[in-house]
């Protein structure tokens, strides 16, 4: 394989004593779109403003096609970037604000007309070019930054949460803009969220950060499907967590035992053990309902049903007093939906269970 | 009961930064303008009653008619005086704003700590007495002053500069006096300014010094307008400063009036310099109404 298109290799930064970013290293092909995810405050930002060059890295290295990038000051590393806040300069229009880059470089006039069209036909918005800022919508102003920081054709686009300002709805129109802005560009992009569901739709592959570090790299599916430690099972979707007692373990393969003494074969084992305590990773909408009584799976009561529209979101209390989620998608329900107070059995396949246990 | 009385408050505000925004209703405006009286009955007795005061005496002392006007612009010395007060206005000004710019872009850049502690010091300059402070500069300027003498000594001069009784001495005391003022009206614009969007104009591709002219400096345009037409009219008036570091050769216009009031009992011809003054002065203030608006010209 020949060397990344950008590799970030075990860059750290500390302020007073803390440390933002630990040891981050990944690699990034060109064209790809990478997402950083992960709690607030987990160093994500930090990460990305190296990259940028505005914050130092207290050590480490980020080679753009095998040449650091270090010693290049943040003007001249072709770098695109667009802010969470709105950061268009307020005393020039639209289309000033996205020649803006190209005026800099001293291109010459008509290339930079011509630019300006195109970009503001990619973000669609041709009408609004003689507006200032402060006469756009926020999503407007978003997707004029977006133009701006893509006129210059710039090798990397950076973007650090540039839709937590907006509505849900919008949110969503504005996704689907910067996805299709992604593939008919083809530019490299480093997505910051911390809107998981965001870095799902989004991304082609997730960094998922914790504490400075990153927990998980991979697609949408591996984190999900495959996660790393709790960690991620517990941020990426929802997850029921099970204090389980181990009965056998072979290669990536468990027994475990249920509090309540059921049994449950085939388990898979996390790639990285989750502490001292064996714990037992459960998918709500992996599990589902048998009719009380004997048999497989964990006894349990309902105690909530409620109706989502395209499932029904049950809570089930266990023998040991423990609330599980369960989610029944309705095409999947076989007659009338559990109630209140039923006594049921919650039911899973071994192989959609995931165990975390230092082995 | 506090609501109204809160409300009329809050208009009252509303119109005072807006500029010409509507009274909602007769009751409101009325309501809104009572807090205001006391000190526009002071501006009108301290200040509206005497301007009009001097202008009647310029037209009607000693006699009815033009002729203090005719007078003054009869004299060579008037237009000297004014063409001198104008030329150490827009000299001061223009140090002024060459000086201030560069502050305000390290205020701008500066880690907070630093920005606060340069601000401080400028602005703490301003709490010392002026006089005093003018003083002080006659003492440094001297020929055998402080800078005359450390500039000898460094072997950088043979001869004592001519630093005071000329147009340096009076630009050098009053640029230090005015530099507070021009940082004071680039506080608000400065403090509306977001680091990010600097950031955002390097990773466009700008410079410290395109960022400098294409996004600073348009940013700071009316704060720095305001600030500048401010110290103009200042300068323009100004006595203490000019008669103490300038010489008898350049007198400045604040100057004349004095002599002509004390040593001529002139108060005719005096009103009638005072009110050019004043009526230049308003033009300026107009003109740059019309170029940024109320709000630019009154420094906000
Ligand atoms: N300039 C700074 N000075 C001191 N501490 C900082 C600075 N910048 C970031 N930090 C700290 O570094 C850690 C990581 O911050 P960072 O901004 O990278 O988090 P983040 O993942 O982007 O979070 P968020 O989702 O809230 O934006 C935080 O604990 C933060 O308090
Ligand atoms: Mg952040």
């Amino acid at each position: 394989m020949s060397a990344p298109f950008l590799s970030i290799a075990r860059i750290a930064k500390s302020y007073a004593g803390t440390k933002a970013v630990d040891e981050v290293s990944l690699d990034i092909a060109e064209g790809e779109f990478v997402t950083f995810l992960g709690p607030s405050g987990s160093g994500k930002s930090t990460t990305l403003y190296i990259i940028a060059g505005f914050v130092e890295p207290s050590a480490g290295e980020v080679l753009l096609g095998g040449r650091s990038l270090l010693a290049v000051p943040p003007h001249q590393r072709g770098i695109g970037m667009v802010f969470q806040r709105y950061t268009l300069f307020p005393h020039l229009s639209v289309a000033e604000n996205i020649a803006f880059p190209l005026r800099v470089r001293r291109r010459p006039r008509a290339e930079i007309a011509d630019k300006v069209d195109e970009m503001l036909r990619l973000v669609r918005l041709e009408g609004m070019r003689g507006r200032r800022p402060g006469q756009l919508s926020g999503g407007q102003q978003q997707r004029v930054a977006l133009a701006r920081a893509l006129a210059y054709d710039p090798r990397i686009l950076l973007m650090d949460e540039p839709l937590s300002a907006l509505d849900k709805k919008l949110r969503e129109e504005i996704q689907g803009e910067i996805r299709r802005v992604h593939v008919e560009t083809g530019v490299t992009v480093l997505y910051v969220t911390h809107d998981q569901e965001e870095a799902l739709r989004l991304s082609d592959r997730i960094a998922l950060f914790n504490h400075g570090r990153i927990e998980q790299v991979g697609d949408g599916r591996d984190l999900y499907e495959r996660p790393a430690s709790a960690f991620v099972a517990g941020f990426i979707g929802n997850s029921n967590f099970l204090p389980v007692r181990v009965v056998a373990a072979a290669g990536r393969h468990a027994v475990v035992s249920c509090p309540d003494g059921f049994e449950l074969r085939g388990v898979r084992v996390a790639a990285r053990p989750a502490g001292a305590e064996p714990t037992l990773m459960l998918r709500p909408e992996r599990l589902w309902l048998a009719p009380g009584g004997a048999g497989e799976g964990i006894a349990g009561t309902v105690v909530d049903a409620a109706f989502l529209g395209d499932c029904i979101a049950y809570r089930v209390r266990t023998g040991w007093a423990q609330d599980l989620a369960v989610r029944t998608p309705l095409a999947a329900l076989g007659g009338a939906p559990a109630g209140v107070g039923q006594e049921v059995r919650v039911c899973c396949e071994g192989r959609h269970a995931f165990l975390f246990a230092a082995l | 009961m506090p609501a109204p009385g809160a409300i009329a408050v809050r208009e009252a505000q509303g119109t005072g930064l807006a500029g010409a925004r509507p009274a909602r209703g007769a009751r409101g405006r009325g309501e809104g303008f009572a807090p205001a009286v006391p000190a526009l009955a002071l501006l009108l007795c301290c200040f509206a009653l005497p301007v009009l005061a001097l202008l009647l005496r310029s037209l009607l002392d000693p006699r009815p008619g033009l002729e203090n006007y005719a007078a003054l612009l009869a004299t060579g010395t008037y237009y000297r005086v004014l063409a001198n007060t104008f030329l150490v206005a827009g000299t001061v000004t223009a140090v002024t704003v060459l000086l201030g710019l560069p502050l305000a872009w390290f205020l701008a850049v500066a880690p907070a700590f630093w920005a606060r502690l340069v601000f401080g010091i400028v602005v703490l300059s301003m709490w010392t007495n002026l006089l005093a402070r003018t003083y002080a500069w006659m003492v440094l300027l001297q020929s055998t002053g402080v800078i005359n003498r450390a500039l000898i000594a460094l072997g950088l001069v043979s001869a004592p500069l001519p630093l005071i009784d000329n147009l340096t001495g009076v630009t050098i005391g009053m640029v230090y006096i005015m530099l507070p003022f021009m940082v004071l009206s680039l506080r608000m614009p400065l403090a509306a300014l977001d680091r990010e969007t600097f950031r955002a104009a390097a990773l466009c591709g700008a410079s410290r010094w395109q960022a400098f002219w294409r996004v600073f400096l348009p940013l700071l345009m009316p704060g720095l307008a305001s600030g500048a037409l401010m110290i103009f009219v200042m300068a323009l008036g100004y006595y203490i400063t000019p008669s103490l570091l300038g010489g008898t050769s350049n007198m400045m216009l604040a100057e004349l009036i004095a002599q002509l009031v004390q040593s001529l009992l002139q108060w005719g011809v005096a009103g009638a310099a005072a009110f050019v003054l004043l009526a230049i002065t308003l033009s300026l203030y107009a003109v740059q109404v019309r170029l940024f608006g109320v709000r630019g010209a009154a420094g906000g």
